[in-house]
């Protein structure tokens, strides 16, 4: 077949096609909508959100994985582009508040009550409950990212994992009756960890092209 | 032709005009052609254009992740080092391709256009008939979606379904002949 033959034919295929944002939001919006359901549905809504939800460190516990979701799905569209190098510089940046979240934790609660503040009562729950939120989001969002060009599927895999991750935290957090950050930033943060590396894993498998 | 008409012509084409994609692809691939060209000489005219069709088939794959608003050439750069890589590594050799842009590797004559590339054809056989044979029609014989419709009976939609589809495959196709 000559390559002038073959442009034609091409050619002949060119009706308008959707960006990849508006793929990403066709199939995540869904997803996401669900697994609020899930969480409505299986899990609930803890007791007194609207009032503990004005407690700056309750507020963190939303806010903080509702950013992440935010820079995750930005940096996971442009490393589609096969052309982009995104830095993961924004996530650093929001890694080292956390961990600032977790400092001031330290240092308002006694020496005596860390064990238990860090523990809680749900640990277990909270590390089986944000995977498993989060696996129709990561599912929709690499889903999604297949019609994108990255040239470097592991990293937006990992990007598609974090998103997924930290947008089931933000719903799990509207749940999750423990408060202190000594308990949220490890066991939420574990959690997001664990579906980044899901997407990490599957982002090479999914996304060459 | 430069950068911005070729962004032109792109922007166009995306929008659905068809016209203008088939020049954008005529206008891209003798800088194609003499990336694969300047890389792998060594494979021969007709397995370099067998590259060239690979590169070809990935832009038309991905044309949607080109953002209108964003510089041209170091999308068309990515998608075909991205492929020439692959289809390089597939034949059993590696290719060094500088991240970045066209900018030094287009120096290299094209050259003559030359008449067949071998993998294609292959390729289409393995699709199944009713597939293989709108592409024939519309890539080798020349005719038109309307003409193609007319004769195999099916509306113009269902022949651009299975075209689309048919190179969606012939991609997959390619892939799977790369492990």
């Amino acid at each position: 077949m000559k390559t002038d033959q073959l442009i034609a034919a091409l050619a002949a295929d060119a009706p308008a096609e959707p960006g990849l944002g508006a793929s990403l939001a066709r199939w995540l919006l869904p997803a996401l909508a669900l697994t609020a359901l899930a969480l409505l549905g299986i899990w609930g809504l803890r007791p007194g959100l609207a009032a503990a939800l004005m407690q700056p460190a309750v507020a963190a516990k939303v806010a903080l994985p509702l950013v992440l979701a935010g820079t995750a799905l930005v940096l996971a569209l442009r490393s589609s582009r096969p052309e982009a190098r995104p830095s993961l510089l924004p996530l650093a940046v929001l890694g080292a508040l956390a961990l600032a979240l977790l400092a001031a934790g330290l240092l308002t609660t006694p020496q005596a009550r860390w064990p238990q503040a860090w523990l809680g009562n749900t640990a277990l729950a909270c590390l089986i409950s944000i995977p498993a939120l989060a696996v129709l989001p990561l599912a929709a969002g690499l889903l999604a990212l297949r019609r994108g060009a990255s040239t470097s599927p592991a990293r937006t895999g990992l990007l598609a994992g974090l998103l997924a991750g930290a947008a089931a935290t933000a719903l799990y957090a509207l749940h999750c009756p423990e408060d202190s950050p000594l308990f949220y930033v490890c066991w939420y943060g574990l959690g997001i960890v664990i579906s980044g590396a899901a997407g990490r894993l599957l982002g090479p498998r999914l996304l060459r092209w | 032709m430069t950068e911005v008409e070729w962004a032109a012509l792109l922007r166009a084409a995306n929008a659905g005009d068809a016209r203008a994609y088939r020049r954008f692809l005529h206008a891209i691939t003798p800088m194609l052609r003499g990336l694969v060209r300047a890389r792998g000489g060594s494979l021969g005219a007709e397995h370099c254009e067998d590259i060239v069709q690979e590169v070809l088939l990935a832009i038309h794959l991905k044309r949607h992740t080109w953002r209108s608003d964003a510089p041209l050439r170091p999308w068309l750069y990515a998608i075909a080092r991205h492929k020439v890589i692959d289809a390089f590594r597939a034949r059993g050799q590696r290719v060094d391709l500088p991240l970045g842009d066209f900018a030094e590797l287009i120096a290299a004559d094209p050259g003559p256009d030359p008449t067949e590339a071998s993998d294609a054809l292959r390729m289409i056989e393995r699709l199944d008939p009713r597939s293989a044979e709108i592409v024939r029609a519309i890539g080798i014989d020349g005719e038109e979606i309307a003409e193609t419709s007319r004769r195999l009976e099916m509306t113009e939609g269902a022949v651009r379904v299975v075209l689309h589809r048919a190179f969606k495959r012939l991609a997959a196709l390619r892939e799977r002949h790369i492990e």
